[in-house]
């Protein structure tokens, strides 16, 4: 059931209608739950077992080392007086030692199903390939395998409450239908949010009450969404096939006007399916985590990584990040170097003090860069994002010296400006390796916007074989100013949600506005018999 | 809590960590910042803070980094 369908606008009327009108206040989540396993059935039924065996397996696991700590606190309790210092430390590590088991078991069970249906044949390839370079005659059968739907979102998202309870910052659920809910709430199944379940489950149990404005600022939302799903993204996506289908076929200047359209849609596309989601789930009383704070805003890479798919972030660094840089390992090298002879020089410090971290950090990005597929083009997505971050941090003081030597005023709007520009060429960069076949692909799309970039050729490649015609591009255009516009005005006053753009404002405006992007959408929308709506790009994560 | 004082100083010179009290939830300490305050903690006062102490209560203000200090001191 796709969120362009209208099937899908009717389930959701349905659902919401539903929600309201359960005479059962106590259990009106139950609502949500049959609602998102319809949603989940229609869509993508075969996969079912594996959303099940996440649910039951997390559920049971969270509940077993909730279990085994609250048995051990009692036991500790009880002994109090009679146990030595020393009795009580062995007594915390045996718990300790319990819990992680179940903990392992878990991560094991669920992540290890997410590595071999998405990674399978990508491990196994590059086995046989070091084995026929080994002269060995034995190879890895490769397997049709698929992806259930959303498997990522749901995996990280019940892992990360897993971890949560193991470190005793959450309870354990005790009603599985509960926990269900948590991991298949339809709105995020698709392409995340990732949530967390302090910020999301009490929502998702506490029966809400229709409010006028919720529901006016959810629709407003969802509207914002398929414009840019519709109006934008996909239209864009249709330009972006036919260069990436075989990019040999053209030069430079088209393959770089490419990768900007690609910017373009990637963004549109992605946070038009959040808009969406969250405006659903806002219609029935619940704030799902924002994933974008318009991120090509953000002055430095670190920053658009905080800015762009923020949930994901905050998962690797809460779950990844923290637990890597904090283990003895990284914090003993980093006392280690503090306390070498290249540690007594100032600059020495400071490398003594951000390396160990900044080697954690590229470690997180290149488990971004493996998330985003099975393909050696996102180790260097996430290799290159996170030796700029690695580099930026390492070389901070040199930087600081440069800037000050120029006199250079870090918070004048033209310094802002170029760092800007400058972020957003290091994106596109990294959107490179994204769109490119593979890595040498990147490698020789990034050579040819050097080496072959004849503009009008381009320009005439882009305007006459990409299948838009130059009324699409203006559409585009305007598309984009309007985004950008809309984006401007957020980011000066502040505010996340497009409904609070009206706060305040006379009445009329509001409809206004809102009747322009109904008639945008009905006009310039990309929809209709005959048309193949384009999937969202983090669908099948 | 002077050694602390001390530390945070050390750690951030740009920032009044007598008056701050969103250390984490107004974005003023970044995850490195975070890292490299544990180590320091960590060193300074014989403690192992673990990724579980990592919530934002913990860390917003030097008053409540005190009192995590000093809870895991005593247990």
């Amino acid at each position: 059931m796709s969120y362009t369908t209208i099937a899908f606008f009717i389930f959701v009327a349905v659902t919401v209608l539903a929600y309201y009108l359960f005479p059962v206040k106590k259990y009106k989540w139950t609502v949500l739950l049959a609602a998102s396993y319809v949603f989940y059935f229609f869509t993508g039924f075969r996969y079912a077992f594996f959303i099940l065996f996440t649910t039951i397996s997390t559920w049971g696991a969270a509940l077993m080392a909730e279990r085994i700590s609250r048995v051990s606190a009692d036991c500790l309790k009880t002994h109090k007086k009679e146990w030595s210092r020393e009795e009580r430390k062995a007594h915390k590590k045996r718990t300790q030692r319990k819990m992680k088991l179940v903990l392992a078991a878990a991560l094991v069970a669920n992540l290890g199903i997410l590595v071999f249906l998405k990674y399978y044949n990508f491990l196994a390839g590059g086995l046989n390939d070091l084995l026929g370079l080994a002269g060995l005659e034995f190879s890895a059968p490769l397997m049709k395998l698929f992806l259930p739907l959303g498997i990522s979102f749901y995996t990280f998202q019940s892992m990360g409450y897993m971890i949560d309870v193991y470190r005793g910052n959450v309870e354990a659920e005790k009603n599985p239908l509960k926990f269900a809910l948590f991991i298949a709430f339809f709105p995020q199944i698709i392409q995340g949010p990732i949530g967390s379940w302090e910020q999301l489950a009490h929502q998702l149990f506490t029966p809400h009450s229709p409010e006028f404005k919720r529901i006016q600022y959810g629709l407003e939302l969802i509207l914002w969404g398929y414009f840019k799903k519709l109006v934008i993204a996909d239209r864009a996506v249709t330009a972006i096939q036919a260069v990436t289908a075989d990019y040999t076929q053209y030069n430079g200047t088209a393959i770089g006007f490419t990768v900007l359209l690609y910017a373009l849609q990637l963004y549109a596309d992605f946070s038009a399916g959040i808009d969406i989601s969250r405006g659903i789930a806002g219609m029935m009383g619940i704030d799902m985590a924002d994933n974008f704070r318009r991120p090509y805003f953000s002055r430095s890479i670190n920053e658009y990584w905080r800015r762009w798919h923020i949930t994901l972030g905050a998962w690797m660094k809460n779950y990844l990040f923290y637990p890597l840089a904090m283990s003895p390992l990284f914090l003993n090298a980093g006392k280690r170097m503090k306390k070498s002879r290249l540690g007594q020089t100032s600059f020495g410090a400071h490398v003594a003090k951000v390396l160990p971290t900044s080697i954690a950090s590229l470690i997180v990005f290149l488990m971004v860069g493996i998330w985003h597929g099975a393909n050696g083009k996102y180790i260097a997505f996430g290799l290159w994002n996170g030796l700029i971050i690695m580099m930026s941090i390492l070389l901070k003081p040199v930087f600081d010296k440069m800037t000050g030597l120029l006199r250079i005023n870090r918070e004048s709007g033209v310094y802002r400006t170029f760092q800007m520009v400058r972020t957003f060429i290091i994106v596109l960069i990294g959107y490179v390796f994204d769109i490119a076949p593979d890595f040498a692909g990147a490698m020789d799309m990034m050579r040819r916007t050097v080496t072959d970039a004849g503009l009008s050729v381009g320009m005439n490649q882009v305007l006459n074989t990409c299948g838009l015609l130059k009324a699409d591009y203006l559409v585009l255009l305007a598309g984009m100013l309007i985004m950008l516009f809309v984006s401007v005005i957020q980011e000066k006053r502040s505010i996340d949600s497009i409904g609070g753009l009206f706060e305040g404002k006379p009445f009329i405006l509001q409809w206004c506005a809102v009747f322009c992007c109904i008639m945008s959408i009905i006009v310039f929308g990309i929809y209709g018999p005959g048309y193949n709506p384009a999937d969202f790009v983090y669908m099948q994560f | 809590m002077e050694e602390l004082m001390e530390i945070l100083e050390d750690l951030r010179p740009d920032v009044d960590f007598e008056e701050e009290k969103a250390l984490i939830d107004g974005g003023i300490l970044d995850s490195f910042d975070i890292i490299s305050l544990i180590a320091e903690l960590n060193e300074a006062f014989d403690i192992e803070i673990k990724p579980s102490e990592l919530v934002p209560k913990n860390f917003n203000s030097a008053e409540a980094i005190w009192a995590l200090v000093d809870r895991l001191q005593n247990e």
